[in-house]
């Protein structure tokens, strides 16, 4: 009788569990687009299918198990074979399964279906940051990880949205259907926003297509969803979706921003000035590698600090930031940084850490190199 | 049947106890030379057992450093590049140092019991298979002592990850797999040619219980796949030592090719790691309730 009363009270518990769980936000959520309900209510289908045949199965079972248990001298049957028993178990479970893949497959044909897109967005996986570019607007930007060292660390309060911030997010209009383009510079990665009902690969060599057509503004965060390395926990997306107006200013302002960031090429910079910015961008883009210290992390990130043949050859030293290095983890930064964030990076590196070349690039001979190349 | 039955055990041995006619004939060696170069099934599955429950312990301490790590955000104990190291290890040791092995012990002790065989078919090769394991393994957990470490990019292990962008240890990482999977694929033909050639006189194939038959099917299913991941591994090789492309996108390779192979041995792989545990389960319900299994022959044709 204790057994019953222990089992009882187990199903009990489960049964109080489920809308516990489903208001907590425990369950997977709705989402902010027509496709994303439509894939939630997929799965509250099937999750109750699940729990229906769970409950039956499972109820059988522990049923036979108390009320024919030994001790209340209960005798095996002797029967062992029943041709028309075994066939309806066998030929329900595949009905539900058809059941269940006639609703699934509606709904994957239109997540396939990318055609007649407003705004086409291709999106860049590199280790650790996503690329986004605006495709026929002339924007592109990297979205790197928004969290400080600090918080990571435990020297800070974590915030609100740990690890799930960037510096800058992708800004997408709400109504529009926008089409994302997928692809990566160097490994796997995988684009995933749970409120989008999106997880798409981003494979190098291949441009995977998904889309999306966010219903209300808002904020929406995910994160990389195939390992793709070190920092693989720390390169998340954040969506921000707003009204088509704003949307338009913001791409305004997006290209004033550019063509200021672009701006200072010509002119001579200071030391300081390189140094300054220099430290910025590695920190932004180097560090997760090659360490803050300058100290790598060999021998598949090298030192940095007290690198004799870097420090030789300046040369060789802007060739590898500019084209990255071939059959290595290091990746071309050319398309990624301009050429006043080359050349701040360079004389950074080259003068931090008690590294002490003394020398300096200019923006100015970066640019000129970046244009020769492109011819 | 007696003209299926080999030359080798006359009538005599299969009398007698397992192994036991081996022990009047031969000087029998003592010490580590006993389990280094016993051709005895038990003996040889109680290696496999212990070297299994061996491999389970390291496997479960690279989970716990994992999930002592994730006890609360940020990062506690290890740095990131380790606890990588810690999940693929975790992953590779628990396939194919714990699971696997546990239940190539399980059938090197039970087949021969179950079919009414004096041994295993091939005895000798019994012996190697095992021995192939600790070699392998040992192989495997020394990478982790490597400059760079040892295999950091998940049990799966997709390329370009674990080639252009893996530890210099990755090398060692195929080779150790390469041993693993020679182990897997002798002792997957010692078991087939056990049971199809040493059933007792007879014991038809229907007759033989589920756990013999759901590890004859996993045998078929290891000869199948495990070439097929040795061939994957082996082109990660070549990427990486010998300058080819086959996942490098850079020079006109395809990283899902990777994926396709993979997971041609990968999804064959889950029913190797339970179909020997539904056969098991399929012995031990019967037992206990005192009834006869419900449907052997539907459950044999399922399972195959």
């Amino acid at each position: 009788m204790r057994t019953l009363l222990v089992w009882m009270a187990g199903g009990l518990t489960s049964a109080a569990l489920t809308p516990v769980a489903l208001a907590n936000g425990w369950n997977m959520p709705v989402g902010v687009t027509a496709l994303s309900r439509d894939i939630y209510s997929l799965h509250m289908i099937i999750f109750w299918i699940c729990v229906v045949i769970g409950v039956i199965v499972f109820g059988a079972m522990f049923y036979s198990l108390f009320r024919y248990r030994h001790s209340r001298g209960a005798k095996a049957a002797t029967f062992h074979e029943h041709t028309s028993v075994e066939v309806i178990w066998t030929a329900i479970p595949l009905l539900i399964l058809v059941g269940m893949a006639v609703p699934a497959t509606a709904t994957l044909k239109n997540m396939y279906d990318t055609s007649e897109a407003d705004l086409d967005i291709m999106v860049t996986g590199q280790q650790w940051r996503w690329r986004y570019e605006y495709l026929g607007e002339d924007v592109a930007f990297t979205s790197n990880l928004g969290t400080s060292r600090e918080q990571i660390s435990g020297a800070d309060e974590k915030g609100e949205h740990y690890l799930l911030e960037v510096d800058e997010p992708l800004v997408l209009p709400v109504g529009q259907k926008v089409r994302l383009l997928l692809t990566s510079d160097d490994v796997i990665h995988s684009w995933w926003v749970p409120d989008l009902a999106v997880k798409q690969d981003a494979i190098p060599g291949f441009v995977n297509e998904n889309w999306v057509r966010i219903e209300e503004p808002g904020i929406y965060r995910g994160q990389c969803a195939e390992l793709c390395g070190k920092d693989h926990a720390f390169m998340p997306v954040v969506v921000e979706a707003v009204e088509q107006e704003r949307f338009d200013e913001w791409l305004v302002e997006r290209k004033q921003a550019a063509a200021q960031a672009a701006a200072g090429v010509d002119r001579e910079w200071s030391m300081e000035e390189l140094m300054e910015r220099g430290e910025q961008v590695y920190g932004a883009v180097c560090a997760s590698c090659h360490q803050p210290d300058g100290s790598g992390n060999p021998p598949v990130f090298p030192a940095l600090a007290g690198n004799q043949p870097m420090l030789d050859d300046l040369d060789w030293h802007v060739d590898t930031v500019v084209n990255g290095v071939s059959g290595a983890a290091m990746p071309a930064f050319r398309s990624t940084l301009n050429a006043v964030e080359i050349a701040a990076v360079v004389t950074y590196e080259r003068n931090a850490w008690g590294n002490e070349s003394g020398d300096s690039v200019q923006p100015s001979e970066i640019a000129e190199r970046l244009a020769d190349q492109s011819e | 049947m007696a003209s299926h039955l080999p030359p080798k055990p006359t009538p005599q041995h299969s009398t007698a106890t397992a192994g036991g006619m081996a022990e009047a004939e031969h000087p029998r060696p003592s010490g580590l030379m006993r389990w280094l170069l016993t051709t005895n099934h038990k003996e040889i599955g109680s290696l496999y057992l212990i070297f299994s429950l061996t491999m389970f312990f390291i496997g479960g301490i690279f989970a716990l450093v994992v999930r002592a790590e994730l006890f609360q955000p940020g990062l506690q104990l290890v740095r990131p590049e380790f606890f990588n190291q810690m999940t693929t290890m975790h992953g590779l040791i628990m396939v194919f140092g714990a699971i696997m092995p546990a239940f190539v012990g399980l059938a090197n002790w039970m087949v021969p019991l179950q079919i009414g065989a004096p041994d295993m078919a091939l005895p000798r090769l019994n012996n190697f298979s095992f021995w192939l394991l600790p070699v392998a393994f040992t192989l495997l957990l020394s990478t982790l002592l490597m400059p760079g470490g040892g295999p950091n990019f998940g049990w799966t292990f997709y390329a370009p990850l674990s080639t252009t962008y893996a530890p210099p240890s990755t090398t060692f990482f195929i080779l150790s797999l390469h041993i693993a999977g020679i182990s897997s694929i002798l002792g997957a033909i010692n078991i087939i040619a056990t049971i199809l050639n040493l059933r007792a006189p007879g014991m038809r194939m229907m007759d033989m219980p589920l756990f013999v038959w759901t590890w004859l099917i996993t045998a078929f299913l290891l000869i199948a796949v495990m070439p097929v991941l040795a061939g994957v591994i082996t082109m990660m090789l070549m990427d990486i030592n010998f300058g080819t492309s086959f996942f490098n996108a850079a020079g006109g390779g395809d990283p899902v090719l990777f994926q396709h192979l993979f997971w041609f041995f990968g999804h064959p792989e889950v029913y190797i790691m339970i179909l020997p545990a539904f056969g098991i389960v399929s012995a031990i319900i019967p037992t206990f309730s005192r009834k006869r299994l419900f449907g052997y022959a539907s459950m044999v044709y399922a399972t195959a």
